[in-house]
């Protein structure tokens, strides 16, 4: 008995002993390797899938390159895959290629090659994010002129093309057509590797690189959904880059960065339904949020009141805009001017709420209603997941539906208004409440312009969304936060929440 | 025992079918992956087309009847979001979850003996009074609390672990122990329970006013006696971690089928979630005939049932 007794005694401690001289066998990283965490794993790393935020990360500019990249600090466009365009008429763009470009596996990249992987991603038989994201509705039709010269026609007036490229990944054409692929070729400095599903994706620089070869020459990702777990492993030095982490754990100055990450939050009002049909039931859900409450609680203290869906890096953002003012005693007087003329004010309004649309959205859901409520609305807040959420978002809605407040979040960080506006605010757009003759001419035609008419129409649409019907209730411009360790200089931007370039990468 | 095990597969086939049924209709009940799947700016006939294509806008029946069909044919889809045999899937993360699960249970059960047995021998002395601190405790903590303070304390802090991931022993060590805190907790109490109505029994008191000696008394006696309750239990909670493990493989980046489960039924992957839960079930089934086989191997009067 006291032999087992003992032996049970000695045990644990023996455990924890052994585990401790161990305690150098947790992993370090070989020389010019690096670790990436990122929040979930790809489903799949096709290319033409490049646009989901998960799939970017890993394969945007690392293993397959657009023909132009786009600069997220001003949404303007610099030269990759090709060197120079030009409009040749309004239908019609003239790209030059880079020569002395191959893809990883020997096919040469040129104006041949190029057509297949553009008609690849716009096939319609397969189900790429490029394509239903940035070329719904569109008709291109990528016409080889010679060895390095290719047109790209379109059948409606594309004056910014040359940035929708900038989306738009390159494949090799032994990627198959029809299908979508898990073996991703293309001509960026990394190749893929491998891929353990549940475990890690591996990529490794190219050698035949056509621009600098970068400082990194392997790379690993692994996932981790727990934003903790994510911190304890740059920290500990098992992962080096956390592209995304929650607030609560960005606690280490000399490691957490935050950026403003191309997100911006806000309430959609459902203009179509009574009473919010009202612009002055609209200006009071606005006089009645008081935003400055949320920065530093809620959310970060470096999100930025937001007067539009669009980030002030994108062209067409109106700096003009001033975000509406808390004024709970004006949202009162409002609502009452507006019961006297016999609108409903007292119909009770449903906040649709998602609780993982971002850190604490749902404390953020629970405020608003507190807010809206103080100042005299029955609010009817009603938390769903995110296929209900996608549901009632988008059209077509149901005819019986009540007086809704969306609770959103949406990203543009590609450079142009058009990739927000036409869906969120014209009468025909698929997530559209709104449907307003004047506003709707303006979307038309800043869609069809170019330079600074295009940039001055954009402003007007959002004047015209933001001050005069009221189409939202605008929040923040979000921040996110990432974790760097000690063994590498990472500067994360406004695009880190849809591509980490690893060329970008270097060791101290 | 042939007879007996013939009908319990027969009862298991059929409970099978039943659950194939239930799953592809109650997975579908909530609508379809379309909306999941195309981005928020996809237009309306590009939904239209996707449904189309996927045969989502067939009749329920007319689905069901594909499904079946590919079924006997042992074609279990494709995963939707992965581009690749929903059977593939699957197959490679249940190993995970089984070894986890596997060495948990024998873990916990063999520990729970140990100190439930040790616990018995005096009720209410200080080895007792810890050993119901510590399972009880256990038993209550929740997994997804210790995996976190596992982490920052032994990974973080002590640098002992590894944070997560897999690859050698030492990232077993946190994982194993999260998953066997519960079972190991409740295991213990239900030792404990058994083996002191076990010690206190007639046969027991008869062994000893014989001379047998202590240990063996509790050992070969009582404790075989007192196995019954614990296969039950044990055996249900085996069948808990194969849909538990779901928190220690997301916290710990650990590719088991309770992960996969879960991100096809939040993406709506019909063929996964079937694909999985029928290799699931396949295993609770096999799990309970071999529980079911402890039990009449342990106590002859089941057989004669």
């Amino acid at each position: 008995m006291l032999r087992l007794r003992t032996m049970t005694a000695l045990a644990l401690p023996g455990l924890l002993l052994g585990a401790a001289a161990f305690g150098g066998a947790v992993q370090a990283q070989e020389a010019g390797s690096v670790t990436v965490v990122l929040s979930e794993e790809p489903d799949i790393i096709d290319p033409c899938e490049a646009s989901r935020s998960n799939v970017g990360r890993v394969v945007k500019q690392n293993i397959t390159e657009t023909l132009v990249e786009i600069d997220p600090t001003d949404g303007s466009i610099t030269p990759r895959l090709a060197t120079g365009w030009e409009q040749i008429d309004d239908l019609t763009w003239r790209f030059t290629l880079r020569e002395g470009v191959s893809f990883h596996d020997g096919e040469p990249f040129n104006a041949e090659t190029l057509a297949y992987s553009i008609n690849r991603t716009l096939d319609e038989s397969i189900d790429c994010e490029i394509r239903l994201k940035f070329f719904g509705g569109i008709a291109l039709t990528p016409e080889p002129v010679d060895t390095y010269t290719i047109d790209l026609k379109t059948a409606e007036p594309a004056p910014i093309l040359p940035t929708m490229m900038g989306t738009m990944t390159v494949v090799s054409p032994n990627t198959p057509m029809g299908e979508r692929t898990r073996d991703p070729i293309g001509t960026g400095p990394y190749r893929f590797e491998s891929w353990t599903p549940g475990q890690n994706i591996v990529l490794v620089r190219n050698d035949g690189y056509w621009g600098d070869a970068p400082a990194v020459e392997k790379a690993t990702y692994v996932f981790r959904p727990e934003s903790a777990v994510r911190a304890a492993m740059v920290a500990t030095g098992e992962a080096d880059l956390a592209p995304a982490i929650a607030v609560q754990d960005a606690t280490d100055p000399s490691m957490d960065f935050s950026y403003l990450n191309s997100e911006t939050s806000s309430f959609r009002i459902d203009m179509t339904v009574p009473p919010l049909d009202d612009v002055r039931v609209r200006k009071a859900l606005n006089f009645a949020v008081d935003r400055d409450a949320f920065i530093g609680s809620i959310f970060p203290a470096d999100v930025i009141k937001s007067t539009a869906q669009v980030v002030p890096s994108i062209s067409g953002h109106n700096p003009d805009l001033v975000p509406w003012p808390y004024d709970p005693e004006q949202a009162k007087s409002l609502l009452e001017e507006a019961r006297a003329d016999g609108v409903a004010v007292d119909t009770p309004i449903r906040i649709v709420g998602r609780g993982e649309i971002y850190p604490n959205a749902t404390e953020a859901a629970e405020a608003v209603a507190a807010m809206l409520e103080a100042v005299g609305f029955t609010i009817d807040l009603q938390m769903v997941d995110v296929a209900q959420w996608v549901d009632i978002y988008t059209k077509p809605y149901a005819e019986d539906r009540p007086p809704s407040l969306h609770q959103t979040q949406h990203d543009n960080n590609n450079g142009d208004a058009v990739f927000t506006v036409f869906f969120k605010y014209h009468c025909d757009g698929g997530q559209s409440t709104t449907c307003d003759e004047e506003l709707d001419a303006l979307i038309e035609k800043a869609t069809v312009s170019t330079g600074d008419e295009r940039r001055q129409t954009w402003q007007a649409a959002f004047k015209r969304i933001h001050d005069e019907l009221v189409a939202d209730i605008q929040m923040f411009h979000m921040v996110g936060f990432t974790r760097v360790g000690s063994r590498i200089n990472y500067q994360p931007s406004i695009s880190t929440n849809s591509e980490v370039q690893l060329a970008h990468i270097t060791f101290k | 025992l042939a007879e007996f095990l013939s009908r319990r597969t027969l009862y298991s086939l059929i409970s099978l079918v039943g659950l194939v049924i239930l799953v592809f209709f109650l997975a579908r009940l909530t609508g379809d992956p379309t909306n999941l799947y195309l981005p928020l700016d996809a237009s309306l006939e590009a939904r239209e087309d996707f449904r189309a294509r996927h045969g989502f806008d067939d009749p329920m029946l007319v689905q069901f009847a594909r499904f079946l069909g590919d079924l006997a044919r042992f074609d279990l889809g494709d995963s939707i979001r992965q581009a690749r045999p929903a059977l593939d899937v699957v197959t490679e993360a249940l190993p995970t979850t089984l070894t986890l699960a596997a060495w948990t249970m024998s873990l916990a059960v063999t520990l729970a003996i140990v100190v439930g047995s040790l616990a018995a021998v005096r009720p209410n002395g200080p080895f007792d009074r810890l050993a119901s601190v510590v399972s009880l405790a256990g038993a209550s903590a929740p997994d997804f609390w210790v995996a976190i303070t596992g982490i920052l304390v032994f990974a973080v802090a002590l640098n002992w672990l590894p944070t997560s991931g897999t690859g050698t022993v030492w990232h077993w060590i946190m994982p194993l122990t999260v998953l066997l805190i519960r079972p190991f907790g409740l295991l213990v109490q239900v030792v404990r329970g058994a083996m002191m109505t076990a010690l206190s029994s007639a046969y027991v008191k008869t062994a000893r006013a014989k001379g047998v000696r202590g240990r063996r008394v509790v050992f070969l006696h009582a404790l075989r006696n007192s196995m019954l309750p614990v296969i039950t239990v044990a055996g249900d909670q085996a069948a808990g971690i194969i849909n538990g493990a779901v928190i220690v493989e997301t916290v710990f980046g650990f590719p088991g089928i309770g992960k996969v489960m879960i991100d096809a039924i939040t993406q709506r992957d019909f063929a996964v979630i079937q694909a999985a839960i029928l290799a699931t079930a396949l295993l609770i089934f096999v799990m309970n005939i071999l529980i079911d086989l402890a039990y009449a191997m342990l106590d002859p009067r089941v057989r004669y049932r």
